[in-house]
């Protein structure tokens, strides 16, 4: 999605807390797949974590590892999982719910495809009147 | 109270008892068993949250992957920017 949209957003990953840490809600799935880790103490653990997802999964949109007060995590009601669209104003354009079950990235593409790339600043048809040619007598 | 009102209250207090643990049962089904269920009521944090669609998008520093810090908002040139919030697990 991100390749597709290139000419109209930048996305960005902010990782947070961990939604199921083996010393809190572990999920069977996770076991299946080994992804088992501690929730992270320390800032270091949480990057080292952040590391491995992006590594594992050659995750290539930037990705940005929240404090450990959590406070992108508070600010965006982001836990465990959720999509924002902020739009170039600065203002947010949409809000989808908390996942699993209202992670949604069909709501993302639709907002994106009805808000496509900013316009290029048109070519002047003519050259301006003082740059004209002197029409010959 | 006569014999037959207890019988009947008896009955009723274990027909309630009964559909209470049927209840929780199936609920535990489907949130995905026990493990779950305990997760669920002691870590579960999904909220609405205050922000709405129309307010101004808070920054906040964050950490990128090199080790520098960055702001959230911050390279966005005159794009949307589309936030994906979520964890490894």
């Amino acid at each position: 999605m991100a390749e597709r949209y290139a000419d109209r957003a930048v996305f960005r990953t902010v990782y947070i807390k961990e939604a199921h840490p083996e010393d809190e809600w572990q999920m069977d799935s996770n076991e299946d797949e080994g992804v088992c880790y501690r929730q992270p103490r320390a800032l270091g653990d949480r990057l080292a974590i952040a590391r491995d997802f992006a590594e594992r999964f050659d995750y290539r949109i930037p990705l940005l590892v929240d404090a450990m007060d959590n406070a992108a995590m508070h600010l965006y009601s982001g836990w465990p999982e959720r999509f924002y669209i902020v739009g170039s104003d600065g203002v947010i354009a949409y809000k989808g719910k908390p996942g699993p079950f209202g992670f949604e990235p069909d709501e993302v593409e639709a907002w994106l495809d009805e808000h496509p790339a900013p316009a290029a600043a048109p070519a002047p048809a003519t050259l301006p009147a003082e740059d004209a040619p002197p029409a010959a007598s | 109270m006569s014999p037959r009102a207890a019988r009947v209250a008896r009955r009723l207090v274990l027909a309630v008892v009964i559909l209470a643990v049927a209840a929780l049962a199936g609920f535990t089904y489907m949130v995905g068993g026990p493990r779950n269920l305990i997760g669920m009521l002691r870590y579960d944090q999904r909220e609405e949250g205050r922000l709405r669609v129309g307010d101004p998008a808070p920054d906040v520093l964050l950490t990128a992957l090199d080790g520098n810090r960055s702001p959230l908002l911050v390279g966005r040139g005159d794009k949307a920017l589309v936030l994906v919030f979520g964890s490894f697990t």
